[in-house]
């Protein structure tokens, strides 16, 4: 791990020519991360909370083209969507969104490679910041992240002082990326950043990972779920602004007689017809069975099939949830 | 190639018992109006849903007119006064979001009033040109759409050929 | 408070009540929905300035409805609502949805909630609801506690976006609502949490034929937010759940008090606010103004 110095003016120097090369440059906005077209705009402050969306729709769109078709008499002309392989820099990425690209990466090249996730992906340099808040709907430590974890990011930030960062460089991504601004950067030791790493606080951990895992395995028809299942009103908010929820649908749309488009758009495992079949059945019937698949899925299908939780602790889902289902609650509560 | 004067795609949904037949009437009378709009004959005014507005503005329409039975003449009594109150609503929220109160036009058109028929549809289509094109609504997504490469000229003539008999027998 | 949870035991404790719908405090500026159905969690229940969410809307869920039959006899289910949540409740006994028979709402004096949670209670942070708010006592009761306050000041944000929005033209306008609905993810939330959004398939849900299309792009976007509006003008109470629900800040409430307003001036008629009045769109008038039609 190499560690550099940074000031804020020459990163955000860094930030303009980024913007001037047509790269696309996110950062944390009011409610999501958003492209942004003037370093000014940047406010790296480790104290704010994550944005309302996470940044997953810049490398998993919420609605996407996969083909285009066209009929004729005797055939269907087919044409594969292109994916544009716009580099995209993230900065000010919280350490509960860093990491989930990686987590996705697993689904997305389980039994089949998906050429859209992975071209988008390649393109990425996420830039993390040090977080220094938490509140009440936080729990990265529980899921094994923390507030200084640079898992996935390609360079990390930690706030010295008003004015100055520490950068460390984390993976060859990262190093490649800086190699270009090595003029702005300076030699810095490790000592100065660790005393900041040290005096930031963690959120508590809620609960033990493996236990939960250990619980959710034994008790898939426990009276629990039922309490939850009446309050949950089936909306997929806490889906959608989820930074490593994936599911999608497939539909076809057609734009004329005898064109169309074949749609890879999210979808949510909370809606009452995610899982109704064209027979009319639908195992998943009724909302506490929903909710216990997602707790399920995130907590023991993932870590079975790819060894990693499929959550990040950021809380989005509970500080946005229309009735206030708080999933760290819920998961802490997953014991006998 | 010349460049085509651009003509407006209106599409009109008219009830079965009033307006269809009145434009029949019209036909019959042999008047003359503009050849702009399609007609789709619904069994009621109160049948429409909104939607089907949407979805003609969705596909390239430059206005619609929807057009039943006058008020206290319905085949089903009430259908159009039930329908009066929505598209009141629907106009309004239409308006209010942006599209022009043009584009979307009622009328109540009788059997026997074929002469009105031909005048609505001469005004609508009048204000749907002042109006202009309307691609607003269906470009919105123009991000998600491709230009096909040009298939093989015989093959061309052979799907335009089939769409024409497909036509006829409909 | 005492009062609330001594009256909701003694309800659940005699059986006239299947299950009390209320709030729960969750920390000091938040509440969430609780059913209480035991009646040792009645100790549970709280109505504050932070009860937000319009509870009625458990009324229009199946299982919380088939509650009433989980004893001998079909009995009723009890909500703790805001003088405006009685509005909804109003609007579903209309519809049809629930009977008044079967409801015992326990209402409250109320003079205003917050925007939103972990707001401080004040002008600045009143819900948009409130500010032109005219009933502070529920039209309708069969239990009220607490007692007349006084409403804080803030100036009609809302009311003042639409006439900005009333002065633009056709073009901006468009362009001001295409380019709020492209934030939409469809996470259908603002349908979740309405209490009059109770179809057993919503039409977006509908597949054959797709009237409106399912992507989040531009078209599809508009296309749910105008039908979902549409759907709603005329029936709306005005709650603001949808604005609050949203996790994309997209002013759903904007159009639908705009077309409250409208339905106001045409049809001299404010959604859910008698049981004697028919529904808006259920009913009719010989006598309706005519003025669209050629």
């Amino acid at each position: 791990m190499e560690e550099k110095i940074i000031t804020k003016e020459d990163l955000l120097k860094l930030c303009d020519d980024i913007i001037a090369k047509g790269h696309t440059l996110l950062a944390p906005g009011i409610a999501e991360y958003v492209p942004v077209t003037n370093a000014s705009q940047i406010q790296l402050d480790s104290s704010a909370l994550p944005t309302k969306a996470s940044y997953k729709s810049y490398v998993f769109p919420k609605a996407e083209p996969i083909l285009y078709y066209k009929r004729s008499k005797n055939d269907v002309q087919l044409i594969d969507a292109d994916v544009d392989g716009k580099k995209i820099i993230v900065l000010g990425a919280k350490p509960c969104d860093t990491n989930s690209i990686n987590i996705m990466r697993h689904l997305f090249n389980w039994d089949y490679e998906d050429k859209f996730f992975d071209l988008r992906q390649k393109h990425f340099i996420i830039i993390g910041l040090m977080c220094n808040s938490f509140d009440d709907y936080c729990f990265c430590t529980s899921v094994g992240s923390s507030p200084v974890s640079e898992e996935g990011s390609d360079l990390f930030l930690i706030p010295l002082d008003e004015e100055t960062f520490a950068l460390r460089i984390v993976t060859e991504k990262g190093d490649e990326f800086i190699q270009q601004y090595s003029g702005f950067l300076k030699e810095g030791d490790e000592t100065r950043s660790f005393a900041v790493i040290e005096k930031v606080k963690h959120p508590e951990k809620a609960f033990d990972s493996k236990q939960v895992h250990e619980w959710l395995g034994n008790n898939f028809e426990s009276p629990k779920w039922d309490g939850i299942g009446n309050v949950c009103l089936s909306c997929a908010q806490c889906a959608f602004v989820c930074p490593v929820c994936h599911c999608f649908d497939i539909v076809d749309e057609d734009y004329s007689y005898s064109e169309g488009r074949r749609m890879k758009n999210w979808d949510g495992c909370q809606f009452g017809h995610f899982t109704l079949h064209a027979s009319g059945h639908n195992p998943r019937d009724i909302q506490s069975k929903r909710y216990r698949q997602r707790v399920n899925h995130k907590f023991r299908y993932y870590v079975d099939k790819f060894g990693q939780i499929l959550c990040t602790g950021c809380g989005r889902c509970s500080r946005g949830c229309p009735v206030s289902i708080d999933i760290k609650e819920i998961v802490a509560n997953c014991k006998d | 190639m010349t460049q085509q004067k651009w003509e407006p795609k209106i599409v009109a949904f008219v009830c079965n018992w009033c307006t269809y037949a009145g434009a029949d009437l019209a036909g019959t009378s042999r008047l003359k109006y503009p050849a702009n709009t399609k007609i789709i004959r619904v069994m009621c005014s109160g049948g429409i849903d909104p939607v089907f507005i949407l979805k003609a503005f969705e596909r390239g329409a430059d206005g619609v007119l929807v057009s039943g039975c006058h008020p206290n003449d319905c085949h089903y009594n009430a259908g159009n006064f039930h329908a009066r109150r929505r598209w009141d609503l629907f106009h309004k929220l239409l308006d209010f979001v942006g599209i022009e109160k043009d584009r979307l036009q009622f009328s109540w058109i009788s059997a026997s009033e074929g002469k009105k028929f031909a005048d609505v549809i001469t005004k609508v289509t009048k204000d749907i040109m002042a109006l202009g094109p309307f691609k607003a609504y269906q470009n919105m997504n123009s991000e998600f759409t491709i230009e096909f490469p040009e298939l093989e000229a015989v093959a061309l003539k052979e799907m335009l050929h089939e769409e024409e008999v497909s036509d006829g027998r409909a | 408070m005492e009062e609330l949870r001594k009256y909701a035991k003694e309800l659940l404790e005699k059986g006239e009540v299947a299950a009390v719908i209320g709030y729960q405090q969750v920390n000091e500026r938040r509440t969430k929905p609780i059913i209480v159905t035991d009646p040792a969690d009645a100790t549970k229940l709280v109505f504050n300035e932070y009860c937000l969410n319009n509870l009625s809307v458990y009324f229009t869920r199946a299982r919380i409805r088939s509650l009433m039959r989980t004893k001998d006899k079909p009995t009723k289910l009890a909500i703790t609502a805001k003088p405006c949540d009685v509005h909804s409740i109003i609007a579903l006994i209309q519809e049809n949805q629930i009977q008044r028979n079967d409801v015992h709402i326990i209402s409250f004096y109320c003079h205003g909630v917050v925007r939103d949670f972990g707001c401080e209670f004040s002008g600045d942070y009143l819900a948009s609801k409130c500010i032109t708010c005219e009933t502070h006592k529920p039209l309708y009761y069969d239990k009220i506690f607490g007692e007349d306050k006084v409403t804080p000041q803030a100036s009609d944000k809302s009311l003042a976006k639409i006439k900005e929005l009333e002065k633009m033209s056709s073009k901006e306008r468009f362009d001001y609502f295409k380019s709020e609905f492209d934030k939409c993810i469809k996470c259908y939330a603002c349908r979740a949490v309405c209490p009059l959004c109770y179809c057993q398939r919503c039409i977006t849900d509908k597949t054959i034929p797709r009237w409106i299309e399912s992507s989040s792009h531009g078209r599809g976007n508009f296309a749910w937010n105008i039908v979902r509006a549409f759907h709603l003008s005329g029936r709306c109470t005005g709650c603001g759940e949808c604005d609050r629900a949203c996790p994309m800040d997209i002013p759903l409430s904007l159009i639908n008090r705009r077309m409250a307003m409208e339905v106001k001036d045409l049809f001299s008629f404010v959604s859910g606010r008698s049981l004697e009045t028919p529904t808006l769109v259920g009913s009719f008038d010989k006598k309706d103004n005519d003025e669209i039609f050629m």
